[in-house]
């Protein structure tokens, strides 16, 4: 970018397209309304929710934050690196993205796995109804996110895009970060703060 | 006021790193299982400072429109800031 | 006009077209039984003057989304339709059997009607929008699978486009929620269940798909916008509808004996569904400022702008109203349901069904769009129908929050005979509005016939 003169001040447009923005902005209040929900049940059922967060798995949690901050990050270099033309090594980045990804995924799954088999479903109680509908559906925004990410990793692998045309790349990307924004404050929210 | 380039990777790197670290001392206070107004505020604070980079550096809305920082940085705001109130008496 | 089997599209909209008025005519009658309580008896009951309304309403509305499926799709895949001679086949097959119920729920008592179509064999009648004998059922399942398969086979061995995928997608699912009609269990919960999978997953599902794709073809069409950029816009509002319509079924799960939780999931989610419909105004209105050519039928880009805006309202703003289950506790079945019904359906879908026949018919009449003065006559349409649609909404909103606070809310509740007493009035002004709306509608047909000087263009 130009170094911008001193009175005239040049902002950058959002990167990707602007309809994903669109949509981000919508998911977000979506998952904003979510977690007020979540926060203010909780006040109300506190015995509840204290004695049942407990069983909920920390580790696995934990593991999945990295999973997804770091995931995160590949796909930034990803970014970083087709602005530079480099779209072999961009799609490299995009491909670690896409496996961290697809831990959390497995993770997950062996996590709901383990609560199903305990007999936990949605009438367990409003705990468990706000655990699995929440993680429920931040788990199908990562199958979603991987799937724009897959699309975009096979078009950058093809060299379809390069340092002047990447608005794909941008607009996947920050799709991607979105989801991981949401996990960020999920994790502490329903794992860890009480 | 000097705007650092965002595309710096190394600038990356050191935020993943403070995103992993923050990321710890979170688990680690749930591990420990302390419970209280202090935890919370701490947990709480560091969702603020991780979100605020996911935001600003890894979407990239550093040096975009004014509007849009708001409406993005207020978003996490708010939303942390409604937690706070509802977890306060707890 | 492209292509030669679009003009199949033209008989479509003119059965649909007839059945509004039909459908209208039905409504003033029932709006006047409001207030005259004894008006038409015993010809015409009541309870038989509602379900025609309904029941036409969903058949027109069928017809309409077929004939713009027929336009739009030999347009989009760039080939002949797959067969026009189905087309027209199941074109006749529709309206008869359309025509034979209406005249069997008129002609017979609704229990005649039952006896007489061998309910009894496998009973799917005497629910609300899906009164229809079990026989009429069948055939509409077989209109349905023979035109998703003559539009299936023309996308798929045509260009494929997104706008082309996405309405092949809404009619698909169109056909197959339908099949939740044939499923009748004698658990009440389970049969309301169940129901809500046609009703609901239609008008908040499906649907919404079928209108995102007509209204973006339109635009595209008429405001030469890259197609990217409106496909980019269709994908996220889609996206959107689904995420939230599909959880949203919930809002109608608060009452009815399933678990708890669905009051949880039903009032988070279907309070986002009009951020949806937000968008697609959003679209609207930016591809029409965006636009590369001024196209000389203004009547139907007013439609598409208007479809844009009145959806939102309608399904919207006025869903969101009484979607939360603790508002919804108190509102739920009363005249508040009646305005959001009226209006959604009238934005969403009566609104994009008459755009895309404002931006067709013209063109399948050989010409671009229609004279100025008969542009004009149908803009004058446009907004008697809209304005009074408009005024029938807030008369029945006032209606309703009468009645939740007189019947429900107050320490000294009423009985719902009592209420209906005090509302009165609000029926009075809503049978007023419902008689502009027909004026609209006769000045709608009538600039069908208005001549004048035709607008010169390249046909687009």
């Amino acid at each position: 970018m130009n170094h911008t003169d001193k009175n005239i001040v040049q902002y950058k447009p959002l990167p990707g397209d602007f309809a994903i923005w669109v949509f981000i902005f919508a998911e977000l209040l979506v998952f904003g309304i979510l977690f007020i929900s979540y926060a203010f049940t909780r006040k109300y059922n506190l015995e509840l929710f204290n004695h049942h967060q407990q069983f909920l798995d920390r580790e696995t949690g934990a593991i999945n934050t990295v999973l997804l901050i770091t995931s995160s990050y590949f796909v930034v270099r990803a970014v970083d690196a087709i602005k530079k033309n480099m779209s072999q090594q961009s799609a490299r980045w995009l491909a670690l993205g896409l496996l961290c990804g697809a831990a959390f995924v497995v993770f997950k799954i062996l996590e709901f796995n383990e609560k199903f088999s305990e007999g936990i479903t949605l009438s367990t109680n409003i705990f468990y109804m706000f655990y699995l509908c929440l993680t429920g559906f931040h788990f199908m925004h990562v199958l979603l996110g991987m799937v724009i990410l897959a699309f975009i990793l096979v078009k950058t692998h093809r060299r379809k895009y390069n340092a002047d045309d990447h608005d794909g790349v941008e607009t996947g990307a920050s799709y991607w970060h979105m989801v991981d924004l949401v996990w960020i404050i999920l994790f502490p929210l329903v794992y860890i703060i009480r | 006021m000097t705007r650092f380039a965002i595309t710096s990777s190394t600038k990356a790197t050191l935020i993943w790193l403070l995103l992993v670290l923050l990321t710890l001392v979170t688990y680690g206070l749930g591990k420990i299982g302390y419970s209280g107004t202090f935890v919370i505020t701490i947990v709480l604070a560091s969702v603020l400072i991780k979100g605020h980079h996911i935001i600003a550096d890894f979407m990239g809305l550093r040096g975009t429109e004014k509007k849009w920082r708001w409406l993005m940085q207020g978003w996490l705001l708010l939303i942390v800031a409604v937690i706070a109130t509802a977890y306060r008496y707890s | 006009m492209k292509y030669q089997s679009q003009l199949v599209a033209q008989k479509y909209f003119i059965a649909a077209l007839s059945l509004f008025l039909g459908q209208i005519l039905f409504g003033v009658i029932m709006g006047m039984q409001y207030v005259v309580g004894d008006f038409l008896f015993p010809e015409i009951p009541f309870n038989i003057a509602r379900m025609v309304h309904t029941n036409l309403l969903i058949v027109w509305l069928l017809f309409a989304f077929m004939g713009a499926s027929y336009y739009l799709v030999p347009e989009e895949s760039e080939r002949e339709l797959y067969s026009p001679a189905l087309a027209n086949l199941m074109f006749w097959i529709f309206l008869v059997a359309g025509a034979l119920t209406v005249l069997g729920y008129l002609l017979f008592t609704y229990s005649e009607l039952a006896a007489l179509t061998f309910n009894e064999l496998w009973p799917t009648m005497g629910r609300e929008f899906l009164e229809q004998p079990t026989i009429t059922k069948v055939g509409i399942v077989i209109v349905a699978l023979a035109f998703v398969f003559n539009i299936g086979m023309t996308i798929l061995t045509g260009r494929k486009t997104v706008v082309s995928l996405v309405l092949l997608t809404g009619l698909v699912g169109l056909a197959v929620f339908f099949l939740f009609a044939f499923y009748n269990p004698v658990n009440v919960v389970l049969d309301k269940y169940w129901w809500w999978w046609v009703v609901h997953l239609w008008v908040e599902g499906v649907w919404e798909l079928i209108l995102g794709a007509i209204l973006a073809f339109v635009l595209i069409k008429v405001t030469g916008v890259d197609r990217e950029v409106i496909e980019k816009w269709l994908y996220i509002i889609i996206a959107m509808t689904l995420i939230t319509g599909i959880i949203g079924t919930g809002h109608h799960y608060f009452w009815i004996g399933t678990p708890d939780y669905w009051q949880w999931l039903g009032s988070i989610f279907s309070a986002m569904e009009p951020i949806p419909f937000f968008m697609m105004t959003l679209f609207a209105f930016n591809m029409v400022n965006k636009r590369r050519r001024d196209h000389p039928n203004k009547a139907a880009v007013l439609w598409a702008l208007g479809t844009a805006v009145m959806a939102f309202l309608g399904a919207g703003v006025w869903g969101f109203m009484h979607t939360l289950a603790p508002i919804n506790y108190y509102t739920h079945g009363t005249q508040i349901t009646a305005a959001h019904g009226h209006m959604a359906f009238y934005g969403a879908y009566v609104m994009i069904s008459l755009t895309m026949i404002s931006y067709s018919m013209p063109i399948m009449r050989g010409k671009v769009a229609n004279s100025q003065a008969a542009q004009t006559l149908e803009m004058w349409s446009f907004w008697l129908m809209t304005v009074s649609m408009v005024f029938i909404t807030l008369f029945l909103t006032a209606a309703g929050i009468l009645q939740v606070y007189l019947q429900r809310f107050t320490d000294t509740p009423i009985t719902f005979m009592q209420a209906q007493e005090k509302i009165e009035i609000f029926y009075w002004l809503r049978e007023v509005s419902g008689i502009v709306f027909l004026i609209g509608l006769i000045v709608y047909f009538i600039s069908f016939f208005v001549k004048g000087e035709e607008p010169q263009g390249v046909e687009a």
